[in-house]
């Protein structure tokens, strides 16, 4: 067991090494857009005259040295001023968490789906392995791996909004119906489509380690003891076999939000994805920042959690 | 131009979904009460709602450097200009009743309506047409949206509280139509601070005279709107008109197949058969002042002999490519003008430049270009070979694909560098470090195209090809120079020819737009779905 002044001090040293990464990002993001070629959409049109160029870079402050507009922005930051965007002259922090929730929910909704059915699926795959069954479902994880997200997302459309019309075709809710059926019934089909992106790797590394762990000496002593089948699975080869798939789930979370970009495109839902395509193809500096910023809170936040759960899995393994 | 999803994920998307269509088309339903059309006999009645996809979010002010293309659908709905673009494209009365020049041409004179109300019930008067020029589109450091359209224009004076006079520093016949493009008048009484950066106004619920306002701007969703109670025309039929956010092309189709929207653009024209055999669906082909060009730059000296370039034309299949990539919408060009501008166009050029490869050959070999050992031509020693930069956007890359094929076999070799749009825009539009590209322009409904083709705009506004000519220039000001509309006509009769002999740009066709329209929606007037913005007043739902 963990003392609880344990689990603070952790908390603490993680969080001092997660400010670091978030600076280190920050540095580097700012840096590299500003090197990437092109320059704000309002900027890049193909109507605009070179005088106009010249005030409007002006107006944006972005005929200052790189160096000077991130110590400025650094300074802002600390204040909690992210800067304003490039692209609607809102405030980024008020751009991002107008977005950011629809995303977490769609990424939560998503991450839920594909544990609750990715665990008892790799489970079983590798009690029956080499069945039918497991041939069967190795196949569709497969498939599920291969099958590019806007091609899955599309099809669903087709199938479920314009043929059958049992589900809505894409957005947040139906206009003027902001209710949480609408809410819920308009998730539907992008959390499906979000959980194939890491659905497939979670079955695999559940089957893979569930295999491994009934391979063990202590599965054979629990069986010979004459442990009811079900007590050694629950609580000798799942405990055991979570140990990597919670990390893996862990290592997942970024895949999950990179599939974010295109599920909200596909299903038109205003989201931190389709804000982050917005924001690098319009080349909005101070926008493209943020994200990043709360891209890498999010991981930092993700491993600071694969930890704790880590203890709570493997008694072996202590916070340090 | 508009940002959205990345055009890989359009192109690598679009084959499929035609694909996919195909398929459902099988398992689709007839789709529910819309199986006839409905007698549009009845006569227009109110109510009902409309809804459109736009591909953004847009910025609810025309003069914003930031409203880009998916902003013209609404700001065409809840501003009006001075004037608008008439059903036969020429400029008509809008916020003003009349106008006239004076006798040297060097000022224009409107005649505003008189109570005319803004949305929140203040008056709307010449003030507002002055603030609007005057402190916005004239104010330099501003760098407002459409500004270098106005670079004739001095200031904006206010005659009397009903009557602006624009005065000139030269002639600008052409003024009244650029009015009606995208030039929507701002209230001064609203945006004192700053006019461009009003984030209230821009993305919330702007103050405006259209016939319909902003009720609600939901960000990364929609922006709804509804009548505007003040407005000095006809009560508009429609309760509301709700544009929805939709940045994937696919999608737009896909919502248009089940109902949720009335009217939209197909810009992925390779669905237009699945979209055609849809229950409740009409599909039109518009007319748009629009045309596809090649630019060769002039800093390279084996484009400014007119023979190269007439070559060219000769050696490009344009038919083949209206065919192959715009599915037959299209026309081939051979002038700035566009049929659309009816009055203008002369269709006498259309069978200018058949395509043909001899002739092609013919003419690279009279300019010194003979084929080497390996049929490349040659010139003192050196094949001609160069790079074309690729926008991926639209129909782009697969033109340049067919361009290549086809210089290719007279003997020209072709490099495509394909590249991310707003790189390629820094590139080839703002350093001008190109060989050769295709692109397209549109413009206002006028045919004064000095801004793409005269002598002052090359290197740096948009003449991108750089391409100088006294007598060009002559022409071009010659059309600015006389309001009479017979002088007009007789001048860009002359300049269609002209640019079509000498080739500034190698012109390569006239798109037309696929617009999608519900087959209950009425009053929609023949135009491009973005002009017939203008009009949405008249639209109307027939009862089901």
């Amino acid at each position: 067991m963990v003392a609880g002044q344990e689990v603070v001090r952790f908390l603490f040293q993680r969080i001092a090494l997660g400010a670091l990464v978030i600076v280190f990002a920050s540095a580097l993001t700012f840096f590299f857009v500003n090197l990437a070629p092109g320059g704000p959409a309002s900027v890049m049109r193909f109507d605009v005259t070179a005088e106009q160029r010249e005030a409007l870079i002006k107006r944006m402050g972005l005929d200052k040295p790189v160096t000077q507009r991130y110590v400025e922005w650094v300074a802002g930051a600390v204040r909690g001023d992210f800067g304003t965007s490039l692209l609607t002259d809102e405030p980024v922090a008020q751009r991002i968490s107008e977005r950011l929730p629809n995303t977490l929910t769609l990424a939560g909704a998503a991450l839920l789906l594909s544990i609750t059915l990715g665990i008892p699926i790799g489970l079983i795959q590798a009690l029956r392995r080499g069945s039918a069954l497991d041939h069967f479902l190795s196949f569709f994880s497969a498939i599920g791996l291969a099958v590019p997200v806007f091609w899955l997302g599309i099809v669903l459309i087709l199938v479920f909004a314009v043929s059958l019309r049992v589900l809505p075709s894409a957005g947040l809710t139906a206009i003027g119906d902001d209710t949480v059926l609408e809410r819920i019934r308009h998730l539907i089909l992008p959390t499906v489509v979000l959980a194939t992106t890491i659905l497939p790797t979670i079955v695999r590394f559940m089957r893979s380690a569930a295999i491994e762990v009934l391979q063990e000496d202590f599965i054979r002593t629990a069986q010979s003891k004459g442990l009811a089948p079900r007590v050694v699975v629950t609580r000798h080869v799942l405990r055991n076999a979570l140990i990597p798939v919670v990390s893996a789930i862990g290592a997942l979370v970024p895949r999950l939000l990179g599939g974010t970009v295109v599920t909200e495109s596909v299903f038109n839902l205003p989201g931190m994805g389709r804000l982050a395509l917005d924001a690098a193809v319009g080349r909005d500096y101070p926008l493209v920042i943020g994200l990043t910023v709360v891209g890498a809170m999010i991981a930092v936040a993700t491993t600071v959690i694969v930890d704790i759960a880590y203890t709570r899995i493997d008694p072996r393994v202590r916070l340090a | 131009m508009r940002l959205g999803l990345s055009s890989f994920l359009f192109r690598t998307t679009a084959a499929f979904v035609v694909a996919a269509l195909a398929v459902s088309a099988c398992a689709s339903p007839t789709a529910p009460g819309v199986s006839t059309a409905p007698s549009a006999a009845a006569g227009p009645v109110s109510g009902g709602t409309v809804t459109i996809p736009i591909g953004a979010d847009p910025t609810l002010n025309p003069w914003s450097p930031n409203a880009f293309v998916e902003s013209l659908f609404i700001n065409r709905v809840i501003f009006d200009g001075i004037t608008k673009p008439g059903k036969d494209l020429a400029p008509a009365p809008d916020l003003a009743e009349s106008w006239t020049t004076a006798a040297d041409g060097l000022s224009w004179t409107f005649k505003l309506r008189s109570g005319v109300k803004w949305s929140d019930g203040q008056p709307f008067t010449a003030d507002d047409v002055a603030f609007t020029f005057n402190d916005v589109v004239l104010k330099p450091d501003l760098g407002a949206q459409n500004r270098a359209s106005y670079a004739a224009v001095k200031s904006v004076t206010v005659v009397d509280p009903t009557t602006v006079r624009f005065d000139l520093s030269r002639k600008f016949a052409a003024l009244p139509s650029f009015l009606a493009y995208n030039a929507g008048i701002l209230p001064k009484h609203v945006l004192t601070a700053d006019p461009l950066k009003t984030t209230t106004f821009n993305k919330g619920t702007p103050v405006s005279t259209g016939p319909f306002k902003v009720d609600k701007y939901t960000s990364g969703q929609s922006v709804s709107l509804v009548r505007n109670e003040n407005y000095f025309g006809p009560k508009p039929y429609l309760d509301k008109l709700v544009f929805t956010v939709v940045a994937d092309p696919n999608t737009q189709v896909a919502q248009a197949l089940s109902g949720d929207l009335q009217i939209m653009i197909l810009d992925n024209k390779a669905a237009v058969d699945r979209v055609k055999s849809a229950a409740g669906l009409a599909v039109v082909a518009r007319p748009l002042v629009q045309y596809y060009w090649l630019s060769l730059n002039q800093t390279d000296t084996r484009f400014t002999d007119v023979r190269v370039r007439q070559a060219f034309v000769y050696a490009i299949d344009r038919a083949a490519i209206i065919k192959n990539v715009e599915l037959g919408y299209g026309s081939i060009a051979n002038s700035p003008i566009t049929p659309a501008l009816a009055a203008y166009y002369d269709p006498s050029l259309a069978s200018k430049y058949p395509y043909d490869p001899a002739k092609a050959t013919e003419l690279l070999k009279a300019a010194g270009w003979t084929p080497g050992a390996n049929g490349v031509l040659q010139k003192d020693g050196k094949p001609f070979q160069f790079t074309m930069d690729v926008g991926q956007r639209g129909v782009l890359e697969p033109v340049n694909a067919l361009i290549q094929q086809d210089l290719k076999k007279v003997g020209v070799v072709v490099d495509l560098n394909t590249m991310e749009w707003n790189s390629y825009i820094q590139k080839d539009v703002v350093r001008r470090e190109y060989t050769a590209t295709v692109n397209w322009w549109t413009y206002p409904s006028d045919p004064d195209v000095f801004p793409y083709y005269h002598s002052s705009a090359a290197g740096k506004g948009f003449n991108i090809p750089g391409y100088q000519d006294a007598k060009l220039d002559d022409l071009l000001v010659q059309g600015q120079s006389t309001s009479d509309l017979e002088a007009r006509k007789a001048v860009y009769k002359q300049l269609q020819q002209y640019t079509s002999e000498v080739l500034p740009y190698l012109f390569l066709w006239y798109p037309q737009e696929i617009d999608v329209l519900s087959t209950s929606l009425q009053g929609v007037p023949e135009l491009g779905l973005r002009d017939a913005m203008h009009y949405a007043g008249e639209w109307w739902l027939a009862k089901k």
